[in-house]
């Protein structure tokens, strides 16, 4: 295939490509959304799909040193990219979950920088992830057919991998002149020292939201009961957090399995729930059950260290027929 | 008593007075229409009756003793099921009948709320009576224009949170009762709630209403109830994790609080904020609950173990015991524990240190 050849296909092309990648970027942002993240907070760049540029493709295909392809239209797989950028190294694992769970594609890991790291355990260079993802059928997207055949590249980074890859990718990595030492060793330096903050967003970030309550997942559990029962979604609000973290000491692996059989002998509580849904936030929350239990069986703790306005227990003690007012 | 799932029907309200300067008895003025509250307001009053009458209330049950018809216990079997315009016109009854019962010139007026509703898990009938005397208080007056406050003088509030100011009655029908009865106490459990029962000699000032009021008198049942609440609490001290003499505290504090204290009535959650840290108190009103008494007040009948608090006794695992009078064991005996001398692993073994405050007169 010559550059004439290879560009006219391409050109035809495009609109394939570019429906492919659409369709990877839809599946993916929706698989998070629906994981309960809002994308503008999770994603540090807003993730797009993007079709490789000509000029540099053919560039790619036929005039880059080092690197001679025997068909260049075939192995260059990223003719059309997405690229996801995160804060922690953990989103990377979430993302990458999602992609290798899907049914859609096959996928093929072609970079992994926690591979990279076992692999050159004394290197500090660019870290990412790069997967390809080719339909596993033919498939139609908006009134376009997908070979199954099309590749996408989809990279996946931390912000600080971004960072670096951001100084160097036009600098070093594609670079034509030789790159004084002086300047590898200084990059070397800054990956290893982006690779330790890495390591230490996510301390910080486990030790800010990893406790019983997530451990046990209890607030996932509650929230799946709380909707069964009455219908209606639970809001998680800054009231129940507080409250989760004033009581923490009472959570442990029973304590779903005891809020449920209270909830079958006080099967009414769901209706009394939806009934006062607007006398108190608290009700439009499954720590709402957490509360009643407490009422029912630590009621001294519970009003002792009550972090939010007496009123609200009232109410929940009325509704449980518990006298609090001597307490 | 176990008030979940509580709701409140009708409500209707008459006004009770005090005999006057000669003696004579005043009729209640009766009110033709129910009342209404808002919600908020209804809120309120329903957890006044979850308060007065609900867990770990101070509200005792009774047995009801006058099983004629011209009764209380009678009018209540009647009124509940009763459709609004007889239900208003009983209520009266209730109403001349608490008058009748206030014959002393010390009993102050005020006002009888007659109320009635489902209540529990399988949603049984209820019908409640509150006497609640008039009191003054003040309340709070904003100027608009500076918005500082004031207070104005309200010479008549009703139905404020402290207790000692009504009295409270509730008939709740019991779940699973055979047909026909055989007597009331077959179909009600009575709970009434008034300061004046759990006081010492307070049974007296209560009777006028417990009693000729309400035809009921103190249940049977006291003093098995009362041997019940004493295992169960010495099994509950026996568990707990603290060291024997903590737990020698606790014994002494049981007995006393059993034996020595002038309440007649007893109750789990008093007992606990007397003697227990907070979370020892849940637990132990958790483990009274468990043990199926009654999760308010009872009264009192020590009869069943007089004989058991009279004294107390300590032994120990070789047998050796001490066994002294319940009056003075507090005083003049000292039990601690303290390091032994190692066992054959090394490992200190725990003696007991005991000193008695007296001298020995015998010994065989």
């Amino acid at each position: 295939m010559n550059e004439a050849e290879f560009k006219e296909i391409w050109e035809s092309d495009k609109p394939v490509y570019d429906a492919w990648g659409h369709y990877i970027l839809k599946t993916v942002t929706e698989a998070l959304e629906k994981r309960g993240k809002d994308l503008d907070v999770f994603l540090k760049v807003p993730a797009k799909c993007r079709l490789k540029d000509d000029k540099s493709l053919i560039d790619k295909a036929f005039y880059r040193d080092g690197k001679k392809y025997s068909d260049p239209y075939n192995e260059i797989e990223d003719k059309v990219g997405i690229r996801f950028i995160v804060l922690l190294i953990d989103d990377i694992h979430e993302i990458y979950k999602i992609i290798e769970d899907h049914e859609d594609w096959d996928f093929t890991t072609c970079k992994h920088f926690e591979e990279d790291r076992k692999r050159d355990p004394l290197l500090f260079t660019y870290q990412s992830v790069h997967c390809i993802l080719r339909p596993n059928k033919d498939i139609v997207y908006e009134g376009i057919n997908i070979h199954r055949s099309t590749p996408c590249e989809v990279q996946i980074r931390t912000l600080l991998q971004h960072a670096h890859a951001e100084l160097t990718h036009d600098a070093i990595y594609k670079s034509k002149r030789a790159v004084q030492p002086k300047v590898h060793r200084t990059v070397a330096k800054s990956m290893a020292l982006i690779e330790t903050t890495d390591d230490f967003f996510r301390d910080v970030t486990n030790l800010l939201n990893y406790g019983p309550l997530e451990e046990h997942k209890i607030l996932e559990k509650l929230n799946g009961i709380y909707s069964r029962n009455t219908e209606i979604e639970s809001h998680t609000q800054k009231a129940s957090i507080i409250i989760w973290d004033e009581f923490e000491q009472f959570i442990d692996e029973h304590l779903v399995d005891n809020i449920q059989a209270m909830l079958s002998e006080y099967a009414f509580l769901s209706e009394t729930i939806k009934k006062r849904y607007n006398d108190s936030v608290l009700y439009q929350q499954s720590t709402v059950f957490f509360v009643y239990w407490m009422l029912k069986n630590r009621k001294r703790r519970l009003l002792e260290d009550w972090p939010l306005p007496r009123g609200i227990l009232e109410l929940l003690a009325g509704d449980l027929g518990i006298n609090i007012s001597d307490v | 008593m176990l008030l979940p799932n509580l709701s409140i029907d009708r409500i209707i309200i008459h006004q009770v007075y005090q005999r006057d300067q000669d003696g004579t008895k005043l009729p209640p003025l009766q009110s033709h229409e129910y009342t209404i509250f808002a919600h908020d307001a209804m809120q309120t009053f329903k957890t006044r009756i979850v308060n007065a009458l609900g867990n770990e209330s101070k509200a005792v049950q009774m047995e009801i003793v006058n099983q004629e018809p011209d009764y209380i216990p009678s009018i209540v079997d009647t009124i509940v099921d009763q459709n609004n315009d007889s239900f208003a016109i009983s209520s009266h009854d209730i109403a001349k009948k608490l008058t009748d019962a206030q014959h002393s010139r010390s009993i102050p007026g005020g006002i009888i709320v007659v109320f009635d509703g489902m209540y529990g898990i399988s949603q049984k009938k209820y019908l409640g009576i509150i006497k609640a005397e008039v009191h003054s208080g003040y309340e709070k007056e904003v100027n608009p224009a500076t918005k500082e406050i004031s207070l104005k003088f309200v010479e008549e509030l009703l139905l404020t949170p402290g207790t000692r100011l009504y009295k409270t009655a509730g008939f709740f029908e019991k779940n699973g009762y055979n047909v026909p009865i055989s007597g009331l106490n077959d179909k009600w459990i009575v709970m009434v709630s008034d300061y004046q029962i759990s006081k010492a000699e307070g049974k007296a000032a209560a009777k006028y209403f417990y009693s000729d009021f309400l035809g009921c008198g103190y249940p049977q049942t006291s003093a098995r109830t009362t041997k019940q609440f004493y295992e169960s609490a010495k099994s509950f001290i026996a568990s707990l994790e603290i060291s024997s003499t903590q737990k020698i505290h606790l014994f002494n504090a049981l007995t006393t609080y059993l034996k020595v204290e002038t309440s007649s009535t007893i109750s789990a959650s008093e007992f606990a904020e007397r003697y227990f840290n907070i979370d020892t108190q849940d637990l132990f009103t958790s483990h009274i609950e468990e043990s199926g008494l009654p999760s308010t007040a009872f009264t009192k009948d020590i009869e069943h173990i007089e004989s058991k608090l009279k004294l107390r006794k300590v032994q120990f695992q070789s047998k050796i015991k001490i066994i002294a009078p319940s009056d003075t064991f507090e005083e003049l005996v000292t039990i601690q524990t303290m390091e032994g001398d190692p066992d054959e692993s090394g490992t200190p073994v725990e003696w007991t240190n005991v000193i008695i405050k007296d001298r020995i007169i015998d010994q065989e």
